[in-house]
């Protein structure tokens, strides 16, 4: 009886492996960090605060626990153990927008909760971010032509940083949201503040207690 | 006991107020006076041989295009166009209001269904919420979206829609509002139209309407739209 080896070597890539993509996977530093490490030298390492800050930002985005409708289930699919956004450091959902710095806008926003959902956001410490998932969040949806109390897409409201489409997205694709949010952090440099347009903007809207 | 058996007895007790009896369709149903709703209600729970102790639903109807005879035709209703703006209609509403009650009975395992027909120009009725608790919260929905007044309903707010809401959405004339209390309510997605959204001008908040029998906790009469 021969045993199996636990990580059968094959010479072809997994299906769906895409070397373009396999920066995605990791932060492109692992094997600089090894030679740094490994080494019995005394080393240092150069670099920008920026890029020390935003690694360190997109390495642990904690989002806020806020789901609006049926993306929410998917949403809470992806951070259980199949899927797993905890893999991707965003596993740490907050039940206070004071300590997030994602929200997730899982589903339909309503006259009702935009306002809510204005004064979460506005409780999160800078910097922030937004990412509108599913149809609902990003126009509407389904209720864009009937719907009489569905703000016609969230950006209405806050700045969205990502769009995933789906009605709902699997949770492959937030995933994949997630990472082209961290590689928007990767790449941002100075100051974090929202567009003029949106602070503006966003006075007009009353908060109603 | 089958729904013609059902409709017959309360013909033999209530008489003139049952004014209308379908036969066809997949739930026959007996139409009753408005004014009388909640006296039939009681004798359909109360009596032994039709215990309907369950009220499984109760819905509100917009008859609009319709005649008191079933006769007419389905009107369309008013949504936002393409661009996101919303539709405007001239068309007054036509035809009446109306509620459905959904009944069951467990000892007896048979169905029922009562629909009463109210007049759009003063669409109300006597709660069978002292009949059925169940009701109130279906009666508070049908106030909240069809703006049907329950008379004696002890706490009749909107049960979905915030109090300060301005009209009755699921009415077929209802014309959508382009913002609700600052909040846009009107607009294109991002993907169709890039241009930043624009705010509807402000305009100054309307004073809320009273809902029906605000305040009174109990057992009240003679409710307003």
């Amino acid at each position: 009886m021969t045993s199996r080896p636990l990580v059968p070597d094959s010479p072809t890539p997994p299906p769906g492996y895409d070397p373009a993509r396999e920066h995605m996977l990791d932060f492109g530093v692992a094997e600089d960090l090894a030679k740094v490490v490994d080494s019995d030298r005394k080393n240092f390492i150069l670099t920008t605060v920026d890029e020390v800050f935003n690694w360190a930002r997109l390495s642990s985005i904690w989002p806020v626990t806020f789901g609006l409708a049926c993306c929410a289930i998917e949403m809470m699919a992806a951070s259980a153990t199949r899927y797993d956004i905890d893999r991707f450091g965003a596993g740490a959902f907050r039940p206070t927008p004071r300590q997030a710095d994602l929200m997730i806008v899982s589903g339909t926003v309503t006259a009702k909760m935009a306002v809510r959902l204005r004064r979460i956001y506005d409780q999160m410490p800078e910097p922030k971010w937004v990412v509108a998932m599913g149809s609902c969040a990003i126009g509407g949806g389904p209720y864009f032509k009937y719907g009489y109390h569905v703000v016609k897409g969230v950006d209405f409201l806050v700045p969205v940083d990502v769009y995933i489409p789906g009605c709902p997205p699997r949770p492959e694709v937030l995933l994949d949201g997630l990472m082209r949010l961290q590689d928007k952090i990767r790449g941002r440099r100075g100051k974090f503040r929202p567009p003029k347009w949106v602070t503006e903007y966003a006075r007009k809207i009353p908060y109603r207690d | 006991m089958e729904p013609a058996a059902i409709h017959q007895l309360l013909v033999e007790k209530f008489g003139d107020a049952v004014v209308g009896w379908h036969p066809d369709g997949p739930e026959p149903c007996a139409e009753v006076a408005p004014a009388r709703v909640a006296d039939v209600a009681l004798f359909l729970r109360d009596d032994p041989r039709l215990a309907f102790a369950l009220l499984m639903c109760l819905s509100g109807i917009d008859w609009d295009g319709y005649d008191a005879a079933g006769k007419g035709k389905s009107v369309a209703i008013l949504g936002y166009r393409a661009d996101g703006t919303p539709e405007a209609g001239e068309r007054v509403a036509t035809g009446d209001l109306g509620v459905a009650y959904h009944l069951y009975s467990y000892a007896h395992r048979h169905k029922f269904t009562l629909r009463a027909r109210v007049p759009r120009a003063q669409p109300s009725l006597p709660t069978v919420c002292r009949v059925w608790p169940t009701a109130a919260w279906h009666e508070r929905e049908a106030w909240d979206l069809l703006g049907i007044v329950f008379t004696g309903h002890p706490d009749p707010r909107r049960i979905l829609l915030e109090d300060g809401w301005i009209g009755h959405p699921l009415r077929k004339d209802y014309a959508m509002p382009g913002a609700w209390e600052g909040v846009p309510l009107q607009g294109q997605p991002y993907a169709v139209s890039s241009a930043k959204p624009v705010l509807p001008p402000p305009s100054a908040p309307a004073p809320r309407p009273a809902p029906p029998d605000q305040g009174a906790r109990g057992p009240a009469e003679g409710g307003s739209a």
